[in-house]
């Protein structure tokens, strides 16, 4: 795989470590080589993106091609962090998927209402999740031109 | 006559003779018209009695005072020894009543509050007073009165008796009763006219005090519709309060299953996969076969847990009406249907412009499951038919139906039909969860609809559908 997403890491936010192997392991299936960097909560996923805490040594303007956000998460949940992503003008035109269990109404509306990108409803069966994470590495990485830097 | 008139007038006339003639002549012309001023006067008391009985007519309503004064005043004005104010007990047939107002010479005793039961009465005269008859009578010992009235009579003292009716719109109320009791009394055709004006104006006092007492029960039944009208509203209000509630705890709880309920599901799933392929050399046949059948269960069980979601919601969510082509819907449900299994032969009848009013997302969702159902159920039918169309019922709605030629059900279990977790074919045969039936009649409800079926086992079946009609 090439293009310009090639070179970026991709941020996983995911809080279930059976969830984190398996996107993983769907990545990997898919041959997507970028780097994957996996924040276990909302607080993680921001100290990451804004270099703050554990992440303060890291160079704030490498930015994530693109950051696979989970809505339930521990501490600061996925609404909030791209509410955050979004409010920041360093992180405004970053592209968040929306990679979660439900299809709630509310869910859909609040996270398109708080502008993410996409979003996807993992599926129960591993191979249909698994074909959902190709489509979405072969659009975001390979197809997408990312906003500029 | 005037004294110095006299004198001016003899001193005039200077002859005796002739002053007692004219004396003579001028008395008989001034005596009439001194009697002639004396009527006048009297009627001017008169005029003005009625004037004040109007006035108070005209006060706030109180029918108490209103006779006190105005027997009082007719009494003054008659000179009269008692007037009373006498009320028939309502329904006792005019036979018995009491005085409830009186104004009576101190030299005599007091009618009011004496029970009164005089049954000729109630039996003979009141229908003449009812029609306004009036008891004029100079002495009642001569006047050919019945013993028992007689009775009544001298009990107080009454010697003449004048006695007009008091009318309640057509009703006799009771009588106004005009005593003499010091000596007989020849009552003048004036004073008789004089107490029926008086009458005639209580009863209108009288008409007025029902109308008012009448439209007092009307506004105290009017406030009580009115509290209970509200405390119903409360009790509504505290029970939309309570659903809305246990609408937001129903909220929550799918949300939470939608959430944390798959979560599991697809860890097993998942892992089930990688084994398969991380392992498949270190597993038999066997080995492999459970596996799968693990992934097909979680996989059932996803599926369930959707439906069951897809139930709930269908139950909650907010409706929002629409004008809705059901024809077009159908089509592109079967037009999905026929690209999962390309290589099944079925012929689609469809009725064109089928447009309702209601909730979209819902009506696909029920034509979603009848159309699914269908092909389903004629998976084993080579050539298979799916029909979508209406009838008119005989009151003119609508009836919307799907029909099939596949297996059909046994109309003895009709009643299961559309019970969530029911289902009358086996997993083996025909794979299901029994909700999506119960889905499609929840949401026929909402519409305000009914929803049946026919079939036969072998023979198809035909599911049928209504959805109330909105004015506007």
């Amino acid at each position: 795989m090439s293009g310009e997403g090639n070179h970026r890491v991709i941020l996983l936010v995911e809080d279930n470590p059976d969830d984190e192997a398996l996107a993983i392991r769907a990545l990997k299936r898919n041959h997507i080589g970028n780097e994957i960097i996996v924040a276990h909560d909302g607080v993680e996923a921001l100290d990451y993106l804004f270099a703050t805490g554990q992440y303060t040594a890291r160079d704030v303007s490498l930015k994530p091609a693109v950051v696979l956000l989970d809505l339930k998460l521990p501490r600061i949940d996925g609404l909030e962090v791209l509410r955050r992503i979004r409010e920041n003008e360093c992180t405004r035109l970053l592209p968040v998927v929306v990679l979660t269990t439900s299809n709630e109404e509310q869910d859909l509306l609040n996270s398109y209402s708080l502008g993410c990108n996409s979003y996807i409803r993992k599926p129960v069966d591993f191979l249909q999740f698994s074909e959902a994470i190709r489509q979405l590495g072969m659009y975001w990485l390979l197809m997408n031109e990312p906003p500029p830097t | 006559m005037n004294r110095e008139l006299l004198t001016t007038i003899r001193e005039l006339c200077r002859d005796e003779a002739a002053f007692e003639q004219l004396q003579q002549i001028l008395r008989s012309e001034v005596y009439p018209l001194q009697q002639e001023i004396n009527q006048v006067n009297f009627q001017i008391d008169q005029q003005k009695a009625l004037f004040r009985v109007i006035t108070r007519l005209r006060e706030p309503l109180n029918l108490d005072m209103l006779f006190q004064a105005t027997a009082a005043e007719v009494r003054q004005l008659l000179s009269a020894d008692r007037v009373g104010v006498f009320r028939f007990y309502p329904n006792s047939g005019w036979d018995d009543g009491e005085f409830v107002s009186e104004d009576v010479d101190p030299e005599f005793s007091a009618a009011i509050t004496q029970k009164i039961h005089d049954h000729c009465f109630g039996d003979q005269f009141a229908i003449h007073y009812q029609s306004g008859r009036v008891q004029n009578v100079a002495n009642i010992y001569e006047a050919g009165l019945s013993d028992c009235h007689i009775q009544i009579l001298s009990q107080f003292q009454v010697q003449a008796n004048l006695v007009v009716p008091l009318l309640q719109g057509c009703h006799l109320w009771g009588l106004l009763c005009i005593h003499q009791c010091r000596t007989p009394r020849q009552w003048q055709a004036t004073e008789v006219e004089f107490v029926q004006q008086i009458a005639h104006h209580l009863s209108v006092a009288l008409q007025q005090a029902e109308l008012l007492s009448e439209l007092r029960i009307e506004v105290h039944e009017r406030q009580q519709a009115e509290q209970r009208a509200q405390r119903l509203n409360q009790s509504m209000q505290q029970a939309i309060v309570e659903l809305k509630a246990v609408n937001r705890e129903l909220e929550a709880f799918s949300y939470s299953v939608s959430h944390d309920l798959r979560a599991p599901l697809r860890s097993i799933d998942g892992f089930s996969q990688a084994l398969l392929e991380d392992y498949l050399e270190q597993l038999d046949e066997t080995g492999q076969d459970y596996l799968r059948r693990i992934r097909a269960a979680t996989q059932r069980m996803g599926q369930l847990i959707d439906d069951l979601l897809t139930l709930s919601r269908v139950t909650r969510s907010d409706m929002r009406k629409e004008s809705v082509d059901l024809s077009q819907l159908a089509r592109y449900i079967c037009t999905h249907l026929q690209q999962t299994e390309p290589d099944r032969s079925v012929e689609f009848v469809m009725h064109d412009d089928l447009v309702t009013y209601g909730d979209i997302r819902l009506l696909q969702v029920v034509l979603d499951n009848l159309l699914n159902n269908a092909w389903k159920f004629t998976s084993k039918h080579p050539q298979a038919r799916i029909e979508f169309g209406m009838l008119t019922s005989e009151n003119g709605t609508p009836v919307y139906f799907v029909r099939d030629n596949g297996v059909g059900f046994d109309m003895t279990f009709i009643d299961k039909l559309f019970k969530p977790f029911q289902r009358l074919h086996g997993m083996q045969e025909f794979p299901g969860n029994g909700i999506g039936l119960a889905t499609v009649q929840r949401i026929i409800h909402r519409h305000g609809g009914q929803v049946w079926a026919e079939g036969a086992i072998d023979q198809g079946a035909t599911f049928y559908f209504t959805i109330a009609v909105e004015e506007g």
